[in-house]
Protein backbone atom coordinates (compact mmCIF):
# COMPACT_ATOMS: atom_id res chain seq x y z
CA UNK A 1 0.00 0.00 0.00
CA UNK A 2 1.43 3.33 -0.96
CA UNK A 3 1.25 6.53 1.00
CA UNK A 4 -1.29 8.94 -0.49
CA UNK A 5 -1.11 11.52 2.28
CA UNK A 6 -0.64 15.04 1.01
CA UNK A 7 2.79 16.64 1.36
CA UNK A 8 2.49 19.89 3.29
CA UNK A 9 5.04 22.52 2.41
CA UNK A 10 5.63 25.96 3.92
CA UNK A 11 5.35 29.04 1.69
CA UNK A 12 6.61 32.21 3.35
CA UNK A 13 6.83 35.39 1.30
CA UNK A 14 5.91 39.04 1.86
CA UNK A 15 2.52 39.56 0.24
CA UNK A 16 2.33 43.01 1.83
CA UNK A 17 4.88 45.67 2.85
CA UNK A 18 7.80 47.34 1.05
CA UNK A 19 9.04 44.21 -0.74
CA UNK A 20 5.61 42.81 -1.62
CA UNK A 21 5.95 43.30 -5.38
CA UNK A 22 8.69 40.70 -5.60
CA UNK A 23 7.27 38.72 -2.65
CA UNK A 24 3.99 38.28 -4.48
CA UNK A 25 5.72 37.21 -7.66
CA UNK A 26 7.76 34.63 -5.75
CA UNK A 27 4.54 33.35 -4.23
CA UNK A 28 2.93 33.11 -7.68
CA UNK A 29 5.94 31.31 -9.14
CA UNK A 30 5.78 28.83 -6.27
CA UNK A 31 2.03 28.27 -6.64
CA UNK A 32 2.32 27.83 -10.41
CA UNK A 33 4.90 25.08 -9.95
CA UNK A 34 2.80 23.44 -7.21
CA UNK A 35 -0.17 23.35 -9.60
CA UNK A 36 1.97 21.82 -12.32
CA UNK A 37 3.32 19.12 -9.99
CA UNK A 38 -0.19 18.30 -8.74
CA UNK A 39 -1.75 18.27 -12.21
CA UNK A 40 0.90 15.78 -13.26
CA UNK A 41 -0.11 13.46 -10.40
CA UNK A 42 1.74 14.97 -7.47
CA UNK A 43 4.71 13.20 -5.92
CA UNK A 44 3.82 9.60 -6.73
CA UNK A 45 0.17 10.39 -6.09
CA UNK A 46 0.77 12.59 -3.06
CA UNK A 47 -0.56 16.12 -3.62
CA UNK A 48 1.50 19.12 -2.61
CA UNK A 49 -0.42 21.32 -0.18
CA UNK A 50 1.04 24.77 0.44
CA UNK A 51 0.68 26.24 3.92
CA UNK A 52 1.07 29.91 3.18
CA UNK A 53 1.66 32.92 5.39
CA UNK A 54 2.31 36.59 4.68
CA UNK A 55 5.49 37.75 6.41
CA UNK A 56 4.62 41.41 5.71
CA UNK A 57 8.22 42.40 4.85
CA UNK A 58 9.10 42.09 8.55
CA UNK A 59 12.07 39.94 9.68
CA UNK A 60 10.63 39.17 13.18
CA UNK A 61 7.40 38.10 11.47
CA UNK A 62 9.41 35.79 9.17
CA UNK A 63 10.98 34.16 12.24
CA UNK A 64 7.63 33.69 14.01
CA UNK A 65 5.91 32.26 10.98
CA UNK A 66 8.81 29.94 10.12
CA UNK A 67 8.54 28.49 13.63
CA UNK A 68 4.79 28.15 13.28
CA UNK A 69 5.16 26.35 9.93
CA UNK A 70 7.55 23.85 11.48
CA UNK A 71 6.01 23.35 14.92
CA UNK A 72 2.27 23.68 14.25
CA UNK A 73 1.95 22.91 10.59
CA UNK A 74 4.64 20.22 10.63
CA UNK A 75 6.28 21.09 7.34
CA UNK A 76 9.73 19.74 6.42
CA UNK A 77 10.56 22.43 3.89
CA UNK A 78 9.90 26.15 3.57
CA UNK A 79 10.01 28.15 0.35
CA UNK A 80 10.57 31.79 1.10
CA UNK A 81 12.40 34.98 2.07
CA UNK A 82 13.55 37.92 -0.03
CA UNK A 83 15.78 40.44 1.73
CA UNK A 84 18.85 39.08 3.53
CA UNK A 85 17.43 40.29 6.84
CA UNK A 86 14.46 37.95 6.35
CA UNK A 87 16.72 35.00 5.54
CA UNK A 88 18.96 35.69 8.53
CA UNK A 89 15.85 35.78 10.76
CA UNK A 90 14.74 32.35 9.53
CA UNK A 91 18.16 30.59 9.62
CA UNK A 92 18.36 29.94 13.40
CA UNK A 93 14.89 28.39 13.34
CA UNK A 94 15.42 26.26 10.26
CA UNK A 95 18.75 25.03 11.69
CA UNK A 96 17.42 24.36 15.17
CA UNK A 97 14.64 22.14 13.80
CA UNK A 98 16.87 20.76 11.05
CA UNK A 99 14.49 21.58 8.17
CA UNK A 100 15.22 22.94 4.69
CA UNK A 101 14.74 26.49 3.40
CA UNK A 102 14.62 27.13 -0.36
CA UNK A 103 15.68 30.74 -0.95
CA UNK A 104 14.83 32.04 -4.46
CA UNK A 105 16.60 35.40 -4.31
CA UNK A 106 19.85 36.92 -5.50
CA UNK A 107 21.90 38.02 -2.49
CA UNK A 108 25.39 39.18 -1.47
CA UNK A 109 27.00 35.76 -0.86
CA UNK A 110 29.26 34.75 2.06
CA UNK A 111 26.86 32.29 3.49
CA UNK A 112 26.42 28.56 3.62
CA UNK A 113 24.02 26.56 5.70
CA UNK A 114 23.48 22.82 5.61
CA UNK A 115 19.78 23.66 5.77
CA UNK A 116 19.47 26.08 2.86
CA UNK A 117 19.28 25.75 -0.92
CA UNK A 118 20.05 29.08 -2.62
CA UNK A 119 18.56 29.45 -6.11
CA UNK A 120 19.19 33.15 -6.82
CA UNK A 121 22.42 34.60 -8.22
CA UNK A 122 25.60 35.03 -6.18
CA UNK A 123 27.70 38.11 -7.09
CA UNK A 124 29.96 36.10 -9.41
CA UNK A 125 26.84 35.37 -11.49
CA UNK A 126 25.59 38.92 -11.99
CA UNK A 127 27.89 41.72 -10.68
CA UNK A 128 31.05 40.80 -12.59
CA UNK A 129 29.19 40.46 -15.88
CA UNK A 130 27.43 43.79 -15.35
CA UNK A 131 30.65 45.65 -14.46
CA UNK A 132 32.40 44.17 -17.48
CA UNK A 133 29.61 45.20 -19.83
CA UNK A 134 29.06 48.70 -18.43
CA UNK A 135 32.72 49.69 -18.21
CA UNK A 136 33.38 48.35 -21.73
CA UNK A 137 30.52 50.32 -23.23
CA UNK A 138 30.09 53.47 -21.16
CA UNK A 139 33.28 54.10 -19.15
CA UNK A 140 34.28 53.49 -15.56
CA UNK A 141 33.25 56.62 -13.66
CA UNK A 142 30.36 55.31 -11.63
CA UNK A 143 27.78 56.75 -9.24
CA UNK A 144 26.46 54.22 -6.70
CA UNK A 145 22.95 54.44 -5.22
CA UNK A 146 21.45 51.79 -2.98
CA UNK A 147 18.86 51.03 -0.36
CA UNK A 148 20.30 51.24 3.12
CA UNK A 149 21.01 47.60 4.00
CA UNK A 150 23.57 44.84 3.60
CA UNK A 151 22.95 43.73 0.00
CA UNK A 152 23.67 47.17 -1.49
CA UNK A 153 26.73 47.65 0.76
CA UNK A 154 28.31 44.42 -0.43
CA UNK A 155 27.23 44.87 -4.06
CA UNK A 156 28.76 48.34 -4.04
CA UNK A 157 32.00 47.04 -2.55
CA UNK A 158 32.26 44.56 -5.41
CA UNK A 159 31.32 47.12 -8.07
CA UNK A 160 33.85 49.64 -6.66
CA UNK A 161 36.65 47.08 -6.82
CA UNK A 162 35.72 46.09 -10.35
CA UNK A 163 35.58 49.60 -11.83
CA UNK A 164 38.93 50.45 -10.25
CA UNK A 165 40.44 47.66 -12.38
CA UNK A 166 39.73 49.89 -15.42
CA UNK A 167 41.98 52.72 -16.43
CA UNK A 168 40.32 55.95 -15.32
CA UNK A 169 37.93 53.99 -13.10
CA UNK A 170 36.46 56.18 -10.39
CA UNK A 171 33.76 55.91 -7.75
CA UNK A 172 32.14 59.35 -7.77
CA UNK A 173 29.78 58.77 -4.86
CA UNK A 174 28.13 56.08 -2.80
CA UNK A 175 24.71 57.09 -1.54
CA UNK A 176 22.07 55.22 0.44
CA UNK A 177 18.35 55.86 0.80
CA UNK A 178 15.71 54.38 3.13
CA UNK A 179 13.79 51.33 1.90
CA UNK A 180 10.65 53.43 1.64
CA UNK A 181 12.33 56.36 -0.14
CA UNK A 182 10.15 58.33 -2.51
CA UNK A 183 10.88 60.63 -5.41
CA UNK A 184 11.75 63.67 -3.27
CA UNK A 185 14.34 61.62 -1.35
CA UNK A 186 16.20 61.18 -4.64
CA UNK A 187 16.10 64.90 -5.45
CA UNK A 188 19.48 65.87 -3.98
CA UNK A 189 21.06 62.73 -5.43
CA UNK A 190 19.73 63.58 -8.89
CA UNK A 191 21.19 67.11 -8.61
CA UNK A 192 24.49 65.61 -7.52
CA UNK A 193 24.44 63.30 -10.55
CA UNK A 194 23.74 66.27 -12.80
CA UNK A 195 26.85 67.99 -11.46
CA UNK A 196 29.12 64.95 -11.57
CA UNK A 197 28.11 63.46 -14.93
CA UNK A 198 29.06 59.82 -14.22
CA UNK A 199 29.52 57.36 -17.11
CA UNK A 200 26.78 55.25 -15.56
CA UNK A 201 24.74 54.85 -12.37
CA UNK A 202 24.74 51.57 -10.47
CA UNK A 203 21.50 51.12 -8.56
CA UNK A 204 20.99 48.61 -5.77
CA UNK A 205 17.76 50.29 -4.73
CA UNK A 206 15.18 47.57 -4.03
CA UNK A 207 11.46 47.44 -3.36
CA UNK A 208 8.93 50.12 -4.18
CA UNK A 209 11.51 52.92 -4.12
CA UNK A 210 13.06 51.54 -7.32
CA UNK A 211 10.29 53.15 -9.35
CA UNK A 212 10.90 56.49 -7.58
CA UNK A 213 14.56 56.50 -8.58
CA UNK A 214 13.90 55.82 -12.26
CA UNK A 215 11.07 58.39 -12.30
CA UNK A 216 13.31 60.99 -10.69
CA UNK A 217 15.94 60.22 -13.34
CA UNK A 218 13.40 60.57 -16.15
CA UNK A 219 12.00 63.82 -14.70
CA UNK A 220 15.53 65.24 -14.63
CA UNK A 221 15.70 64.73 -18.40
CA UNK A 222 18.81 62.53 -18.31
CA UNK A 223 19.58 60.32 -21.31
CA UNK A 224 20.04 56.54 -20.83
CA UNK A 225 22.09 56.45 -24.06
CA UNK A 226 24.92 58.36 -22.43
CA UNK A 227 24.40 57.84 -18.68
CA UNK A 228 22.26 54.74 -18.08
CA UNK A 229 21.23 53.20 -14.79
CA UNK A 230 22.29 49.58 -14.37
CA UNK A 231 21.03 47.23 -11.72
CA UNK A 232 20.88 43.68 -10.41
CA UNK A 233 17.40 44.03 -8.97
CA UNK A 234 15.36 46.12 -11.39
CA UNK A 235 13.27 43.45 -13.08
CA UNK A 236 10.16 43.43 -15.27
CA UNK A 237 8.12 43.78 -12.07
CA UNK A 238 9.76 47.03 -10.97
CA UNK A 239 9.72 48.36 -14.53
CA UNK A 240 5.96 47.73 -14.75
CA UNK A 241 5.42 49.91 -11.67
CA UNK A 242 7.23 52.90 -13.15
CA UNK A 243 4.81 53.82 -15.88
CA UNK A 244 5.24 53.64 -19.61
CA UNK A 245 8.72 54.23 -20.99
CA UNK A 246 10.31 55.41 -17.72
CA UNK A 247 12.93 52.66 -17.62
CA UNK A 248 13.51 52.36 -21.36
CA UNK A 249 17.19 52.13 -22.25
CA UNK A 250 18.42 51.14 -18.77
CA UNK A 251 20.26 47.86 -18.06
CA UNK A 252 19.84 44.92 -15.71
CA UNK A 253 22.01 41.85 -15.13
CA UNK A 254 19.96 38.76 -14.36
CA UNK A 255 19.83 35.03 -15.12
CA UNK A 256 16.20 35.37 -16.22
CA UNK A 257 14.20 37.70 -18.41
CA UNK A 258 10.71 36.99 -19.79
CA UNK A 259 12.11 37.48 -23.29
CA UNK A 260 14.36 34.39 -23.14
CA UNK A 261 13.90 32.65 -26.45
CA UNK A 262 13.13 29.05 -25.51
CA UNK A 263 10.13 26.76 -25.66
CA UNK A 264 10.38 25.94 -21.98
CA UNK A 265 10.22 29.63 -21.06
CA UNK A 266 7.42 30.45 -23.48
CA UNK A 267 5.31 27.50 -22.32
CA UNK A 268 5.92 28.38 -18.69
CA UNK A 269 4.78 32.00 -19.22
CA UNK A 270 1.79 30.74 -21.19
CA UNK A 271 0.69 28.45 -18.35
CA UNK A 272 1.20 31.28 -15.89
CA UNK A 273 -1.09 33.61 -17.86
CA UNK A 274 -3.82 30.97 -18.09
CA UNK A 275 -3.68 30.16 -14.41
CA UNK A 276 -6.69 31.42 -12.47
CA UNK A 277 -6.01 33.81 -9.62
CA UNK A 278 -2.84 35.59 -8.71
CA UNK A 279 -1.54 38.60 -10.48
CA UNK A 280 2.11 39.52 -10.81
CA UNK A 281 4.78 40.36 -13.33
CA UNK A 282 7.15 37.39 -13.88
CA UNK A 283 10.77 38.25 -13.06
CA UNK A 284 14.04 36.63 -11.96
CA UNK A 285 12.77 35.86 -8.44
CA UNK A 286 9.53 34.47 -9.81
CA UNK A 287 11.52 32.12 -12.03
CA UNK A 288 13.81 31.00 -9.19
CA UNK A 289 10.76 30.36 -6.99
CA UNK A 290 9.23 28.38 -9.85
CA UNK A 291 12.15 26.12 -10.70
CA UNK A 292 13.22 25.46 -7.10
CA UNK A 293 9.77 24.02 -6.34
CA UNK A 294 10.13 21.62 -9.27
CA UNK A 295 13.62 20.63 -8.15
CA UNK A 296 12.22 19.96 -4.68
CA UNK A 297 9.39 17.82 -6.08
CA UNK A 298 11.74 15.74 -8.24
CA UNK A 299 14.17 15.22 -5.36
CA UNK A 300 11.33 14.32 -3.00
CA UNK A 301 10.10 11.75 -5.51
CA UNK A 302 13.55 10.14 -5.63
CA UNK A 303 14.16 10.39 -1.89
CA UNK A 304 10.68 9.20 -0.91
CA UNK A 305 10.69 11.64 1.96
CA UNK A 306 10.84 15.33 2.85
CA UNK A 307 13.15 14.66 5.75
CA UNK A 308 16.46 16.46 5.37
CA UNK A 309 18.55 13.31 5.80
CA UNK A 310 16.91 11.73 2.76
CA UNK A 311 16.02 14.83 0.76
CA UNK A 312 19.29 16.80 0.88
CA UNK A 313 21.41 14.13 -0.86
CA UNK A 314 18.72 13.95 -3.56
CA UNK A 315 18.83 17.75 -4.01
CA UNK A 316 22.59 18.19 -4.23
CA UNK A 317 23.89 17.96 -7.78
CA UNK A 318 20.36 17.82 -9.18
CA UNK A 319 19.79 19.45 -12.57
CA UNK A 320 16.62 20.90 -14.01
CA UNK A 321 15.52 22.50 -17.29
CA UNK A 322 14.37 25.86 -15.95
CA UNK A 323 12.96 28.70 -18.06
CA UNK A 324 16.44 30.33 -18.02
CA UNK A 325 18.15 27.11 -19.19
CA UNK A 326 19.52 24.01 -17.48
CA UNK A 327 20.38 24.78 -13.85
CA UNK A 328 22.09 22.65 -11.22
CA UNK A 329 22.28 22.68 -7.42
CA UNK A 330 25.97 22.81 -6.54
CA UNK A 331 26.73 19.93 -4.18
CA UNK A 332 29.57 21.78 -2.50
CA UNK A 333 28.01 25.13 -1.63
CA UNK A 334 24.21 24.60 -2.06
CA UNK A 335 23.96 27.54 -4.46
CA UNK A 336 22.84 27.14 -8.10
CA UNK A 337 24.60 27.07 -11.48
CA UNK A 338 22.84 29.84 -13.42
CA UNK A 339 22.92 31.61 -16.80
CA UNK A 340 24.03 35.27 -16.47
CA UNK A 341 22.51 37.70 -18.97
CA UNK A 342 22.41 41.44 -19.58
CA UNK A 343 19.13 42.99 -20.70
CA UNK A 344 18.17 46.49 -21.85
CA UNK A 345 14.65 47.71 -21.16
CA UNK A 346 12.63 48.22 -24.34
CA UNK A 347 9.65 50.54 -24.87
CA UNK A 348 7.21 47.82 -23.69
CA UNK A 349 8.88 47.28 -20.33
CA UNK A 350 10.49 44.03 -21.49
CA UNK A 351 14.20 43.31 -21.71
CA UNK A 352 16.14 42.96 -24.93
CA UNK A 353 18.84 40.42 -24.10
CA UNK A 354 22.08 41.87 -25.39
CA UNK A 355 24.61 39.59 -23.66
CA UNK A 356 24.30 35.98 -22.49
CA UNK A 357 26.56 33.35 -20.97
CA UNK A 358 27.23 30.46 -23.30
CA UNK A 359 26.90 27.97 -20.45
CA UNK A 360 25.80 27.86 -16.81
CA UNK A 361 28.15 29.65 -14.41
CA UNK A 362 29.17 27.90 -11.22
CA UNK A 363 28.19 29.78 -8.05
CA UNK A 364 31.11 31.01 -5.94
CA UNK A 365 29.50 32.69 -2.92
CA UNK A 366 32.78 33.15 -1.04
CA UNK A 367 34.66 34.98 -3.79
CA UNK A 368 36.11 38.17 -2.22
CA UNK A 369 38.02 39.60 -5.18
CA UNK A 370 36.26 39.51 -8.51
CA UNK A 371 38.24 40.18 -11.63
CA UNK A 372 37.28 41.85 -14.89
CA UNK A 373 40.26 40.21 -16.56
CA UNK A 374 38.72 36.76 -16.11
CA UNK A 375 37.57 36.05 -19.66
CA UNK A 376 35.54 33.08 -18.45
CA UNK A 377 33.03 35.54 -17.00
CA UNK A 378 32.68 37.43 -20.25
CA UNK A 379 29.31 37.12 -21.91
CA UNK A 380 28.74 36.72 -25.61
CA UNK A 381 26.33 38.53 -27.88
CA UNK A 382 23.34 36.26 -28.46
CA UNK A 383 22.54 35.40 -32.04
CA UNK A 384 19.41 37.07 -33.32
CA UNK B 1 30.84 50.32 2.94
CA UNK B 2 33.00 52.93 1.38
CA UNK B 3 36.51 51.65 2.00
CA UNK B 4 38.49 49.24 -0.08
CA UNK B 5 38.52 45.56 0.78
CA UNK B 6 41.19 44.71 3.39
CA UNK B 7 44.12 42.59 2.24
CA UNK B 8 43.31 40.03 4.94
CA UNK B 9 40.14 39.25 3.01
CA UNK B 10 41.63 39.54 -0.45
CA UNK B 11 44.30 36.90 0.04
CA UNK B 12 42.08 34.21 1.60
CA UNK B 13 42.37 32.11 -1.55
CA UNK B 14 46.15 31.94 -1.39
CA UNK B 15 46.20 30.79 2.25
CA UNK B 16 47.71 27.41 2.95
CA UNK B 17 45.78 25.83 5.77
CA UNK B 18 46.51 22.63 7.71
CA UNK B 19 43.51 21.05 9.41
CA UNK B 20 44.71 18.86 12.25
CA UNK B 21 41.43 17.28 13.17
CA UNK B 22 39.91 13.79 13.10
CA UNK B 23 37.85 12.91 10.02
CA UNK B 24 34.49 13.31 11.79
CA UNK B 25 31.47 15.60 11.35
CA UNK B 26 33.37 18.62 12.72
CA UNK B 27 36.42 17.83 10.63
CA UNK B 28 34.36 17.58 7.48
CA UNK B 29 32.38 20.74 8.25
CA UNK B 30 35.70 22.52 8.77
CA UNK B 31 37.40 21.32 5.60
CA UNK B 32 34.31 21.82 3.43
CA UNK B 33 33.78 25.37 4.65
CA UNK B 34 37.48 26.19 4.12
CA UNK B 35 37.11 24.85 0.59
CA UNK B 36 34.07 27.03 0.00
CA UNK B 37 36.04 30.02 1.21
CA UNK B 38 38.70 28.90 -1.26
CA UNK B 39 41.72 28.20 0.97
CA UNK B 40 44.27 25.58 -0.02
CA UNK B 41 43.90 22.88 2.60
CA UNK B 42 45.54 19.71 3.82
CA UNK B 43 44.01 17.62 6.61
CA UNK B 44 45.79 15.25 9.03
CA UNK B 45 44.95 13.20 12.09
CA UNK B 46 46.75 12.44 14.24
CA UNK B 47 48.91 15.55 13.79
CA UNK B 48 52.10 14.76 11.84
CA UNK B 49 55.45 15.13 13.63
CA UNK B 50 56.31 18.02 11.32
CA UNK B 51 54.02 20.38 9.45
CA UNK B 52 54.14 20.60 5.64
CA UNK B 53 56.16 23.56 4.36
CA UNK B 54 54.75 27.07 4.16
CA UNK B 55 51.61 26.53 6.19
CA UNK B 56 49.99 29.86 7.07
CA UNK B 57 47.22 28.71 9.36
CA UNK B 58 46.64 25.59 11.47
CA UNK B 59 43.27 24.48 12.77
CA UNK B 60 44.04 22.19 15.70
CA UNK B 61 41.56 19.96 17.50
CA UNK B 62 42.33 20.43 21.18
CA UNK B 63 40.87 17.31 22.75
CA UNK B 64 41.34 15.47 26.01
CA UNK B 65 43.09 12.61 24.19
CA UNK B 66 45.47 14.81 22.23
CA UNK B 67 46.77 17.33 24.74
CA UNK B 68 50.33 17.37 25.91
CA UNK B 69 51.80 15.45 23.02
CA UNK B 70 54.63 17.98 22.80
CA UNK B 71 54.46 18.44 19.04
CA UNK B 72 57.80 19.78 17.93
CA UNK B 73 56.35 22.30 15.51
CA UNK B 74 54.65 24.02 18.44
CA UNK B 75 58.05 24.91 19.87
CA UNK B 76 59.32 26.71 16.78
CA UNK B 77 59.76 30.45 16.69
CA UNK B 78 57.92 31.04 13.44
CA UNK B 79 54.73 29.26 14.42
CA UNK B 80 51.86 29.36 11.91
CA UNK B 81 48.67 31.06 13.08
CA UNK B 82 46.85 28.57 15.25
CA UNK B 83 43.09 28.31 15.67
CA UNK B 84 41.91 25.86 18.32
CA UNK B 85 38.82 23.70 17.80
CA UNK B 86 37.43 22.73 21.19
CA UNK B 87 34.80 20.24 22.26
CA UNK B 88 35.23 20.91 25.99
CA UNK B 89 35.64 24.14 27.88
CA UNK B 90 37.06 22.87 31.17
CA UNK B 91 40.25 24.39 32.65
CA UNK B 92 42.43 21.56 31.30
CA UNK B 93 41.37 22.21 27.72
CA UNK B 94 41.44 26.00 28.07
CA UNK B 95 44.95 25.77 29.51
CA UNK B 96 46.01 23.78 26.45
CA UNK B 97 44.43 26.37 24.18
CA UNK B 98 46.58 28.99 25.89
CA UNK B 99 49.63 26.75 25.82
CA UNK B 100 49.46 26.30 22.05
CA UNK B 101 49.11 30.09 21.74
CA UNK B 102 45.83 29.93 19.81
CA UNK B 103 44.79 33.22 18.19
CA UNK B 104 41.12 32.23 17.92
CA UNK B 105 38.84 29.44 19.09
CA UNK B 106 36.08 27.55 17.29
CA UNK B 107 33.58 25.65 19.40
CA UNK B 108 32.27 22.23 18.47
CA UNK B 109 29.87 21.48 16.88
CA UNK B 110 31.60 23.47 14.16
CA UNK B 111 29.24 25.58 12.05
CA UNK B 112 30.07 27.01 8.68
CA UNK B 113 29.02 30.40 9.99
CA UNK B 114 31.74 32.10 12.04
CA UNK B 115 34.71 30.33 10.53
CA UNK B 116 35.57 33.10 8.07
CA UNK B 117 35.49 35.74 10.82
CA UNK B 118 37.63 33.61 13.17
CA UNK B 119 40.14 33.06 10.37
CA UNK B 120 40.44 36.73 9.48
CA UNK B 121 40.55 37.97 13.08
CA UNK B 122 43.20 35.40 14.02
CA UNK B 123 45.35 36.59 11.12
CA UNK B 124 44.90 40.21 12.13
CA UNK B 125 45.83 39.47 15.76
CA UNK B 126 48.84 37.48 14.63
CA UNK B 127 49.96 40.24 12.26
CA UNK B 128 49.70 42.84 15.00
CA UNK B 129 51.66 40.67 17.44
CA UNK B 130 54.36 40.09 14.85
CA UNK B 131 54.74 43.76 14.00
CA UNK B 132 54.83 44.64 17.68
CA UNK B 133 57.52 42.03 18.29
CA UNK B 134 59.52 43.52 15.41
CA UNK B 135 59.17 47.01 16.84
CA UNK B 136 60.16 45.74 20.27
CA UNK B 137 63.33 44.11 18.92
CA UNK B 138 64.27 47.33 17.15
CA UNK B 139 63.71 49.40 20.28
CA UNK B 140 65.69 46.96 22.43
CA UNK B 141 68.60 47.15 20.01
CA UNK B 142 68.38 50.93 20.03
CA UNK B 143 68.38 51.15 23.84
CA UNK B 144 71.29 48.75 24.10
CA UNK B 145 73.20 50.80 21.50
CA UNK B 146 72.53 54.04 23.34
CA UNK B 147 73.75 52.52 26.59
CA UNK B 148 76.90 51.21 24.93
CA UNK B 149 77.67 54.59 23.41
CA UNK B 150 77.24 56.29 26.73
CA UNK B 151 79.49 53.65 28.45
CA UNK B 152 82.11 54.03 25.72
CA UNK B 153 82.00 57.81 26.05
CA UNK B 154 82.55 57.47 29.82
CA UNK B 155 85.56 55.22 29.25
CA UNK B 156 87.11 57.66 26.78
CA UNK B 157 86.42 60.66 29.00
CA UNK B 158 88.05 58.92 31.94
CA UNK B 159 91.09 57.44 30.18
CA UNK B 160 91.84 60.42 27.94
CA UNK B 161 90.61 63.28 30.09
CA UNK B 162 88.39 64.69 27.35
CA UNK B 163 84.90 66.19 27.29
CA UNK B 164 81.78 64.22 26.38
CA UNK B 165 81.42 66.02 23.01
CA UNK B 166 84.99 65.22 22.01
CA UNK B 167 84.54 61.62 23.17
CA UNK B 168 81.48 61.24 20.97
CA UNK B 169 83.23 62.87 17.98
CA UNK B 170 86.03 60.34 18.38
CA UNK B 171 83.61 57.42 18.28
CA UNK B 172 81.83 58.85 15.24
CA UNK B 173 85.07 59.48 13.32
CA UNK B 174 86.16 55.89 13.98
CA UNK B 175 82.81 54.57 12.83
CA UNK B 176 82.99 56.62 9.63
CA UNK B 177 86.53 55.65 8.75
CA UNK B 178 85.88 51.94 9.42
CA UNK B 179 82.41 52.07 7.82
CA UNK B 180 80.60 50.55 10.77
CA UNK B 181 77.96 51.89 13.15
CA UNK B 182 78.76 54.03 16.18
CA UNK B 183 77.21 51.25 18.31
CA UNK B 184 79.76 48.76 17.02
CA UNK B 185 82.67 51.10 17.77
CA UNK B 186 81.21 51.66 21.24
CA UNK B 187 80.99 47.91 21.81
CA UNK B 188 84.62 47.49 20.68
CA UNK B 189 85.79 50.22 23.09
CA UNK B 190 83.92 48.60 25.99
CA UNK B 191 85.38 45.23 25.03
CA UNK B 192 88.90 46.53 24.80
CA UNK B 193 88.52 48.34 28.08
CA UNK B 194 87.38 45.15 29.80
CA UNK B 195 90.38 43.22 28.41
CA UNK B 196 92.82 45.96 29.43
CA UNK B 197 91.34 46.11 32.93
CA UNK B 198 91.88 42.37 33.40
CA UNK B 199 95.57 42.66 34.13
CA UNK B 200 95.27 45.76 36.28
Amino acid sequence: MSNKDPVRIGVLFSETGVTSTIGNSQLQGTLLAIDEVNEAGGIDGRMLVPVRYDAQSSPPRYAQLAERLIVQDKVDVIFGCYMSSSRKAVIPIIERWNKILFYPTLYEGFEFSNNIIYTGAAPNQNSVQLAEFMTSNFGARVYLIGSDYIYPYESNRIMSELILQREGGEKLAERYVALDADEKDFKTIIEDIRAMRPDFIFSTVVGDSTASLYRAYADAGFDPKTMPICSLTTSEAEVAEMGSGVATGHFTSSPYFQTIDSDINRRCLERFRHRIGGDCVPNLCWEAAYFQLHIFAEAHRDAGSGDIQALMPALLGREFDAPQGRVKIDANNHHTWLHPRIGRVDENGQFTIIRAATRAVQPDPYLVTHSLADWATKLSIPEL
Amino acid sequence: MGGTTPALLKDLRSLRVAVLHPDDADGRQLTQQLQRIGCQIQAFWPPPPALPDNIDVVFLAVRPDSIDKGWSWLAGDDLPILIAVVTYENPTIVETVLHVRAKAVLASPVRSFGLLSALVVARQVNGELKSQARKLRKLEAKILGARQISDAKAILMRTRQISETVAYDLIREQAMSKRVTTEEIAAAIINANEIMSLGL
